[in-house]
């Protein structure tokens, strides 16, 4: 609270400090249920196992820096290149996006006090982060899964994977699903029932919009992933006979499975780089987003389209035609939502005033590679030239310009973005523009030469290649690119780390944002607003008259909610007030069952089963503890 | 379909050029600051222009060029070929004639080839890009995919699923060849093995068929009838080894008779603890099965 | 303003039955609920479809050897278990209104019988396992994973039911555990749904 503001407002502010402060230290730490710590420590997690995926990857491309290379042996290679792509997918974007950004800034952005379930919030971290070591263990002991992030069988197989390197992988991804369950039911309540009173629907920002989509999918696309790793570790565990075509099994229920989920996995990827996208372009550009309504319907529609197109990646295994023309005509069809937000993002830029600062290129660099990834991925639609070239490096030219491009540069986009609002300190622009540019720059050089090696019939997953094929200056040049790449991403780092530290205050507001969290100071208090914000917008920030409206409230001591731990909850649709909750504050209960579920991972991968029901009993009890206290006790 | 990609990305280039030089006026070039424009735009170019280039794709690759390249009905090739995928080795078998080879097909060039691709172990696929698309061998199933050839040569095949440890050095070659030239190859291919000439080959079909490798491998018309491993009745026809992987030399059939996990780490033929003129004598019994 | 209501403070049967009638959506845990419940019925779907799409190749489903599953047993255990929604159903209004005791006892009874449906259900797929196992064939895999996780399931909602009764005894209702019998209530109906989905599978064979 300004020093300047008036002292009826400030002993209420410091009332709410008091009440919603929580214990310092690691203790406090440990036992946080405040959003913005648990996104914190999403952020910083996640960003570790960024540094392993990319170690792991430049340890993929100096192996293929050049033919018939000695750098890795191939029980190596699979390992990294199987772990890349997980940890890249499930323990990096996804807990970046939804745990890191979702987390910190959706509450802020509807004006509310927490998340919906504040304790379940915590237990999806420390989930997430035993998930993340669970699976760890098996690499670091030369237990690595080795058959690829997708796993197919019958090569994930005991026959043919006798190691417990699959077990480590399909165990710790049963385990991290639950982590992110949990975190996308935990989005929807909250956005559904916790929007500040006033806030209908349709005056929800953007970034909201894209995470609802995201959650919804994450509810209907995880189930089927972890029946097909349930049944996986049936039969490599018990001996069961799922995927056993000599038991009456099947060999492709895995991929059916694993698509269903895989598919829309991609899109849950993304959506919450469209989210960001369109928080930073109305801020940098000066003007609304052009079709609002468009492009919330479009966020929808993509995560909802994106359940009906996953046998595209099975165009190869001999499905009939016409099964192959239905999947390719729905897969075109999701081009349009698609679509319609790139335009309204690029109309908006054209039509607004842009300043371009490090956050906003970061955009312009996503657009362009977004575009990109998204023909090579329109070209994959028409069925024969999938057939030749899924399985080779053109694929993964594909994928890493959406998921690197379109997935991760909002991600990085963002980080400048809000680092001022978490850090209160600013980041240094020329350096910022700097690592845009190298990763950029990189990003290319490293990956557009596989579309031409992909389409020169270099297939994906080699641990080498021989010298007379011509592949060999390609490679080269993509290993350097990546160098650069590592580089820029340095540079980011680096800015970031030292502008903590050396960085100019900030204040509320430096870039002039739309939304709810550049109303309150940087770093935000720990009770976020100190009244119930009025919205009459989704760029609720532009609105002078509101925020003016919430400092008499204030001074005047209306909807202060200062009565306990304290916030709102409206109604659905239409955002009327309909209760005020007590939230939960610190509890130890989210770490120890955290702790309690990876004992039953653990001893199930051991095959010790009474001492996975040991664990199981443990988990119980510490279920009965936390739901032992009720809000009115807190 | 490069060219309208080219046209989109760089259509979506100039326009954010476009906002980059006109970044201090608001509203759009011609319709100024007209939020219907904006909208309009939006639904032009998000809706009704990737609907039509969308719909003219499907239209072309997925109904008539897929229509145009579906496998055709067994009954109208010419020849039937049987290709059993391995880890990490291609089993090559012509029903009609009883030959089996390994990593090496060959083929009449103008002629409908109808290929059955099985798979003996895990998923492969079977991959000629020169030739045709690619196709999955699946446990259990019998996938079929056309081979022809419009010209007589050598084509290179690879398998495109992973498959394991050496996935990247499981190669195969097509060869395509004037229909009399592939009859005189299948006719030689179908003939019990050469007999061993000179007395280091015979030292070779011995120690051949004493130790591991007649459990292993098939020698047509000798002791050695494994079927774990490659046929090697006429090894010394073949272009390379271990499934392209190195040439087909005495010095590199030396090479990987005595440590073929130097070659290929991973495989699934063993080394032997033999004498160094043990090994002399297999590789001149080997190099002589024509 | 007046009318929005400090729901932790309802701490007793009536004031407890007057935040419930005042509120003009679902409590937060509810629509959670609603969330997960729609999340385990798609694993219940994979399961089910695992099933159809495994049966649709097979030359003879059961396998040979493999006997055909009896069929009245299973529906008559379902139909006791799906009777169990009316007690539930009953409970769950009679708590909303503030009549805990009445809610106790009705919750009480509908879980003795779920209770009992387990214990039933177990030495059911104990008999069975005699007969053959998951290890037989991927029929015997898909038929005991699928009873498996339900039966899981109907142990979870056992517990749960236990929770709310040792909760509710005494009569000590708060809005926090009405909201706690809600969710009890959709958990169960949920339940039942798949139980009756979970029997046509497990019976198509013999149907």
């Amino acid at each position: 609270m300004e020093a300047t503001a008036p002292p009826a407002s400030r002993t209420r502010t410091e009332r709410l400090e008091r009440i919603w402060k929580e214990p310092s230290g690691v203790l406090g730490w440990i036992t946080t249920t405040d959003h913005k710590r648990i996104g914190i420590l999403y952020f910083f997690t996640a960003m570790t196992f960024f540094a392993a995926g990319g170690i792991e990857a430049l340890l993929i491309r100096t192996q293929l820096i050049g033919p018939n290379n000695t750098v890795l042996s191939p029980a190596e290679f699979n390992q990294l290149m199987t772990m890349h792509g997980a940890t890249m997918i499930f323990f990096f974007v996804i807990p970046l996006s939804t745990g890191a950004f979702g987390n910190y800034l959706l509450p802020l952005m509807i004006g509310a006090r927490d998340m919906a379930f504040p304790r379940l919030n915590a237990l999806s971290y420390w989930i997430f982060l035993c998930s993340g070591i669970f699976v760890y263990v098996g690499l670091l002991t030369g237990n690595g899964p080795s058959a690829g992030w997708f796993d197919y069988v019958p090569l994930a197989s005991k026959t043919f994977s006798p190691g417990p390197g699959i077990d480590f992988y399909a165990l710790g991804l049963i385990f991290n699903g639950i982590s992110t369950l949990a975190a996308a039911i935990n989005f929807i309540v909250t956005i559904f029932k916790l929007r500040a009173p006033g806030m209908s629907i349709n005056r929800m920002p953007l970034f909201c919009f894209a995470f609802l989509a995201v959650s919804f999918a994450l509810v209907f696309a995880l189930p089927p992933l972890t029946v097909a790793l349930f049944f996986l570790e049936l039969d490599r565990l018990l001996g069961f006979h799922f995927y056993d075509i000599f038991r009456g099994g099947d060999t492709i229920l895995w991929q059916n499975l694993f698509w269903i989920f895989g598919h829309p996995e991609v899109y849950i990827i993304i959506l919450p780089a469209f989210g960001i996208a369109t928080s930073i372009i109305p801020t940098f550009v000066r003007r609304r987003m052009v079709a609002f309504p468009l492009v919330a319907l479009a966020e929808i529609l993509v995560a909802l389209i994106g359940f009906g197109v996953w046998a595209h990646h099975m165009f190869a295994i001999g499905i009939s035609t016409i099964t192959a023309i239905y999947f390719a005509g729905a897969s075109l069809i999701i081009v349009i939502p698609s679509a319609i937000q790139l335009f309204a993002w690029i109309t908006t830029i054209v039509t607004g005033m842009p300043r371009f600062k490090t956050p906003l290129l970061w955009i312009i660099g996503f657009i362009v590679l977004f575009v990109m990834g998204g023909l090579s991925g329109v070209m994959f639609a028409a069925i024969p030239f999938d057939q030749q070239l899924t399985d080779t490096y053109f694929v993964v030219a594909h994928f890493h310009y959406v998921i690197f491009g379109a997935a991760v540069f909002p991600l990085l986009g963002g980080m400048y973005y809000w680092f001022p609002k978490v850090t209160g300190k600013m980041y240094y622009e020329r350096w910022g523009q700097a690592s845009f540019w190298l990763t950029f720059i990189g990003m290319n050089i490293t990956f557009f030469p596989m579309h031409i090696l992909g389409l020169d019939g270099m297939p994906r997953r080699n641990y080498t290649y021989s010298p007379d094929l011509g592949w060999t200056g390609l490679n080269l040049i993509e290993t350097l690119g990546s160098y650069l790449l590592a580089m820029g991403l340095v540079v980011v780092a680096v800015n970031l780390i030292v502008s903590i530290f050396r960085g100019e205050p900030a204040g509320d507001d430096p870039f002039g944002g739309d939304t709810l969290e550049w109303s309150i100071s940087s770093p935000p208090p720990a009770y976020n607003f100190a009244v119930l914000p009025t919205v009459s917008s989704p760029y609720a920030n532009w609105d002078e008259e509101d925020r003016k409206l919430d400092k008499e409230k204030l001074e005047q001591g209306i909807e202060v909610l200062d009565q306990g731990h304290e916030t709102a909850a409206s109604t659905v649709v239409d955002g009327e007030w309909d209760e005020i909750l007590e939230m939960p504050s610190s509890s130890p209960w989210p770490p120890l069952l955290a702790i309690a579920l990876a004992g039953i991972f653990a001893m199930v991968l051991l095959k010790l089963w009474l001492a996975a029901a040991f664990f199981a009993v443990l988990v119980g009890l510490v279920l009965v503890a936390w739901h032992g206290g009720e809000p009115q006790e807190a | 379909m490069l060219v309208v990609a080219g046209i989109i990305f760089l259509g979506t280039l100039g326009l954010l050029i476009i906002g980059w030089l006109r970044r201090g006026t608001p509203g759009l070039p011609f319709f100024g600051q007209s939020e219907r424009a904006n909208v309009g735009l939006v639904i032009a170019f998000g809706m009704a222009i990737p609907a039509t280039v969308l719909i003219a794709l499907f239209i072309v690759s997925d109904l008539y060029v897929m229509g145009q390249t579906d496998a055709p009905p067994a009954d109208q090739t010419e020849l039937k070929l049987t290709v059993v995928g391995h880890q990490w080795w291609w089993e090559v078998r012509y029903p009609e004639s009883g030959v089996v080879s390994a990593d090496e097909i060959h083929i009449p060039a103008h002629t409908s080839i109808d290929v059955v691709a099985r798979t003996a172990d895990v998923i492969h696929s079977f991959w000629v890009p020169e030739l045709n698309r690619k196709i999955d061998m699946i446990p259990g199933q019998n996938n079929r995919i056309e081979l022809y050839a419009e010209r007589p040569g050598a084509y290179r095949g690879q398998c495109a699923e992973f498959c394991g440890l050496q996935h990247a050095h499981m190669a195969f070659q097509v060869v395509a060849e004037p229909k009399a030239s592939f009859e005189r190859w299948l006719e030689s291919q179908s003939r019990p093995a050469a007999e061993p000439t000179g007395a280091l080959a015979e030292r070779g079909m011995e120690l051949f068929d004493e130790n591991a490798c007649a459990g292993c491998h098939t020698i047509a018309g000798t002791p050695a009838e494994g079927t774990i491993g490659p046929n090697l009745t006429h090894l010394a026809s073949r272009g390379t080894i271990a499934a392209l992987t190195v040439a087909n030399t005495p010095h590199e059939l030396g090479r990987w008779v005595r440590d073929p996990q130097s070659i290929k780490p991973g495989a699934k033929m063993p080394g032997l603890a033999l004498t160094d003129a043990d090994f002399h004598a297999i590789v001149a019994y080997l190099d002589g099965l024509r | 303003m007046s009318d929005v209501t400090r729901s932790m403070e309802a701490t007793a049967p009536d004031p407890t039955a007057t935040v419930e009638r005042m509120r003009r959506s679902m409590p937060s845990g509810w629509v959670g609920a609603i969330l997960l419940v729609a999340s385990e019925a798609c694993l219940f779907g994979s399961l089910i479809a695992s099933y159809f799409y495994l049966r649709f190749d097979a030359s003879s489903w059961p396998p040979d050897g493999t006997p055909a599953p009896s069929v009245v047993l299973p529906l008559a255990f379902t139909a006791m278990l799906v009777a169990t929604c009316v007690p539930i159903y009953l409970g769950v209004r009679a708590a909303r209104v503030g009549a805990v005791r009445t809610a106790w006892w009705l919750i009480f009874l509908a879980t003795g019988v779920q209770a009992t449906y387990l214990g039933l259900q177990i030495w059911l797929f104990v008999e069975e396992l005699a007969k053959f196992t998951p290890r037989s064939s991927a029929y015997g895999s898909n038929y005991y994973a699928l009873l498996g996780v339900h039966h899981t399931h109907v142990a979870v909602g056992l517990a749960l039911g236990l929770w709310v009764l040792a909760k509710l005894f005494g009569g000590r209702l708060t809005n926090y555990r009405l909201n706690a019998v809600r969710i009890l209530g959709l958990y169960w109906y949920f339940v039942s749904a798949m139980a009756i989905l979970v029997v046509i599978t497990q019976l198509w064979p013999s149907l």
